[in-house]
């Protein structure tokens, strides 16, 4: 029988990385097939070539036996192929209809006017295959992320679409809606739709899933069958090698480096109070938006907290915005890499030296030797690849660019660290390195901070841990009782230890 | 952090090159060496040492504003205002000059109303965060209907000889508006390339959010390249009515568009973040030899319309397709 669809030895490389090398493997029609990889080994950009918005630098792909070439999302779209985006790609002020109708609207009189009802009419059709509940007339910001979801799998239904690339669908739903979610694309691939399931987590995959591809690094590492394979297989096959397994060494002190008192903020944080030692490692777990990242957003003086105090070395200090937090010695690497930690057309040493060029400079002209010996000097600390001191940061990969914003606090000598998810979008091998960074910096008698969703790394690098919870710090939990399921209890509203995501190896 | 004394002589280029002369810059130098191959094929006389000058004093009003522009679209902004602000400060200038104030103290006044028209725009920007199209947009009309009211829509006739000459003479056979623009040239360069001053315009251009979370001072950033742009408006019409000997509060119409023009032929992105302040000057020569060469073809003014318009859009298709894609 021809699969469904086909890839065969595809490769994609962009200017600084080879994202995808030679993947091949096929997904039956009906069937639902994991993609599993850590952040950073090819899934997403696997999908965006399917989408049709990378084109392959080789290799081919086939739907139902056909040879398909997309030069655009609309021929993706046409060969039946639609994807469900992580961040969903809805518009908030538009109704649920108009959002399934969006880009090709029903009209009447010759396209002259979008017949509303008609939209409406046959959304609810397409709605009520899976989830009858849904208004379609209702604003599609009214509904919860669960649900829009549903509706843009709908909207997929709407399209005729005979494979649903669903990437990362989970990483904002509770646990029962992770189970409705289940139950509707089971019914789904009884119809014959084939599902691409992406995800990082394994039991969701072990869940739902026949088969799972496992990539790591870009390439197709193998082929899982769920009902055989064990947790730990995969993990090593994910991982490939035993990362999140070496030994845990503290270098905290008892001196207090930084204290938080009582802080709030007008939109999510509530009275959090902590201390911070030099030298010390300290996470902080939590659901998304229980403001793990609102809470970093204070100490780096991103954003203003409303009550409160955050003190250096036993001082207050008065945080307005980043700048002061700088002069404090607090440093940000953000999550979000590309919107708020790189000048992408700027060179990796400017980059590094932004914001510190007070200290390169004298009498207002920077003095370009100075510059270039420390760039030299912290680039290779923190083994940047290639070390080309002027070649724009944009080229580099995103664990490059990563040790490019690490090294900036370097250059500022901030003594005050904190991580936003340090290795979001960063390859495995990549990912390793800035652990060992993380754990060297700590060493040298840095205070570093470490927010992350990845349970594993929380653990692997902490030293403490602070679970948050509703703009609260639920717990602390020292390093004796770190265990992912001791997080996820204090993680998640009303939990039940029991009935936990949890991995149940 | 110890420098290692090694790291020194490194065999790799560095950062700030004593003259960095990018392939940006060198595109555009290539489309002004075949636009001249062109005119000196078609009109002789056209390369003579005369009508070289010729170009660049008639570029250097141009290129006086689109080197403020340029430092304004590169911090991701624009100034649309640039016209009125010059008109506002030319008749203030030449009106203390009819009274009798000192030159020195007239042009300080002048330079100061483009400073402040400019610190207005930068603060519009930068504290009420209306978007710098809009703000200039509104200054533009309000700048202008200042000039206006200021003369009752009248020139401003007689500037002095003093005045004049300071600003309509020769130095070593050099016009000396050429030469002023010059020193500003060089010391915009030096502002972009040697000091911080430089890489926060870049890097606010380049992306703003990250700019701020590494420290930068996004508001003053801001305002320094609104108020250095107001500035060299109010120089630019300085060169004007000296040269011309009155003051109109209607001059300096339409000035932005070629100033953004030439930022942009030179290499300036429109998104912020990118920009050259060699380019820039090219880009003003590019244009002001558009239009020297065509008037002694004895061409119309609305072809010559036509071809300027042409050369931004060839230059730009040109641009687009040699970065390739992203």
């Amino acid at each position: 029988m021809t699969p469904r669809l086909r890839f065969e030895a595809i490769s994609k490389s962009f200017p600084g990385v080879n994202a995808l090398s030679d993947v091949s493997f096929d997904v039956a029609s009906g069937e639902i097939h994991g993609l599993l990889g850590e952040n950073g080994a090819g899934k997403s950009t696997l999908l965006r070539i399917l989408s049709g918005v990378f084109r392959p630098t080789s290799g081919s792909m086939f739907v139902d036996g056909e040879n398909v070439f997309f030069r655009k999302p609309m021929d993706a779209r046409g060969a039946g192929i639609a994807m469900i985006h992580q961040e969903l790609q809805q518009v908030p002020h538009l109704s649920v209809a108009q959002n399934m109708f969006l880009g090709h609207p029903l009209t009447s009189v010759g396209g002259l006017f979008v017949s509303k009802r008609e939209q409406e009419r046959r959304a609810a059709e397409a709605l009520s295959m899976i989830e009858p509940g849904i208004d379609p007339a209702a604003p599609i910001s009214s509904l919860k992320v669960a649900q829009r979801q549903i509706v843009e799998i709908a909207r997929a239904l709407l399209d005729r679409a005979r494979i649903i690339a669903m990437d990362e669908p989970t990483s904002s739903l509770t646990p029962s809606e992770f189970e409705r979610l289940a139950e509707v694309i089971t019914k789904l691939s009884a119809t014959g739709v084939s599902i691409i399931y992406v995800s990082h987590k394994m039991d969701e995959v072990f869940r739902i899933c026949q088969r799972a591809s496992v990539m790591r690094d870009g390439k197709l590492v193998g082929a899982v069958d769920v009902q055989t394979a064990s947790h730990q297989d995969v993990i090593t096959m994910m991982v490939g090698r035993e990362l999140m397994q070496e030994q845990h060494v503290s270098h905290a002190s008892a001196t207090v480096k930084l204290e938080a008192r009582n802080l709030s903020s007008l939109t999510k944080i509530r009275d959090a109070s902590f201390k911070l030692h030099r030298g010390e490692v300290l996470g902080i777990a939590g659901l998304v938006g229980s403001g793990r990242t609102e809470l970093l957003r204070l100490l780096a003086g991103v954003d203003k907290f409303s009550a409160g105090s955050i003190a250096i070395d036993g001082k207050t200090v008065d945080l307005r915005n980043p700048r002061d937090a700088i002069s404090a010695g607090i440093g940000l690497v953000p999550e979000e890499r590309k919107r708020e930690g790189i000048i992408p057309v700027r060179s990796v040493t400017i980059n590094m030296a932004l914001a510190s060029l007070g200290r390169f400079s004298k009498a207002g002209i920077i003095q370009s030797g100075k510059l270039r010996n420390t760039a030299q000097d912290l680039l290779r600390r923190v083994n940047l690849r290639p070390l080309q001191l002027d070649r724009p940061i944009r080229l580099f990969s995103g664990g490059n660019q990563q040790k490019a914003i690490i090294a900036r606090w370097l250059a500022s000598k901030s003594q005050v660290l904190l991580f936003d998810e340090p290795t979001r979008g960063i390859d495995v091998g990549a990912k390793a390195e800035i652990y060992h960074l993380i754990e060297a910096l700590a060493a040298d008698g840095h205070s570093i901070v470490v927010v992350s969703s990845e349970l594993p790394e929380v653990i692997r690098l902490s030293d403490r841990v602070l679970v948050m919870r509703d703009g609260k710090i639920g717990a602390e939990l020292a390093r004796a009782d770190l265990t992912e399921s001791a997080i996820v209890a204090h993680a998640i509203p009303g939990a039940d230890t029991g009935k936990t995501p949890a991995p149940a190896a | 952090m110890t420098n290692s004394p090694a790291a020194a002589d490194t065999k790799l280029p560095p950062v700030f090159g004593r003259f960095s002369f990018s392939l940006r810059d060198a595109g555009t130098l290539i489309g002004l060496v075949v636009i001249m191959a062109v005119f000196a094929t078609l009109v002789p006389g056209f390369l003579s040492e005369r009508n070289l000058i010729n170009i660049l004093q008639q570029s250097s009003i141009n290129a006086c504003l689109a080197l403020g522009m340029t430092l304004v679209i590169i911090s991701g902004g624009i100034d649309l205002s640039v016209g009125p602000t010059a008109a506002f400060s030319a008749v203030i200038t030449a009106t203390l000059l009819l009274s009798g104030t000192p030159v020195p103290l007239a042009i300080l006044a002048g330079l100061g109303i483009g400073v402040a028209c400019g610190f207005v725009n930068g603060i519009l920007v930068a504290y009420v965060g209306l978007q710098p199209f809009i703000v200039t947009l509104g200054t533009l009309s309000t700048y202008r209907a200042l000039a206006l009211i200021y003369t009752g829509g009248n020139p401003v006739l007689g500037i002095p000889a003093g005045f004049r000459s300071l600003f309509n003479g020769s130095l070593f056979g050099i016009p000396t508006p050429v030469l002023i623009v010059a020193v500003v040239a060089l010391a915009a360069w030096i502002l972009l390339k040697k000091t911080p001053i430089g890489e926060y315009l870049l890097a606010v251009g380049g992306n703003e959010e990250a700019a701020y979370i590494a420290g930068v001072p996004i508001a003053r950033t801001k305002i320094t390249a609104y108020v250095i742009s107001g500035g060299l408006a109010a120089l630019a019409s300085l060169i004007l009515i000296g040269r011309l000997g009155a003051a109109e509060p209607i001059l300096g119409n339409l000035w932005e568009l070629d100033a953004i023009a030439a930022a942009a032929i030179g290499g300036a992105s429109l998104m912020g973040g990118k920009g050259s302040i060699l380019g820039t000057i090219l880009g003003a020569i590019i244009l002001g030899t558009m239009r020297n060469g065509l008037t002694l073809m004895n061409v119309q003014a609305f072809y010559q319309l036509l071809a300027t318009g042409l050369i931004i859009l060839v230059a730009m298709m040109i641009d687009r397709a040699t970065r390739g894609r992203e």
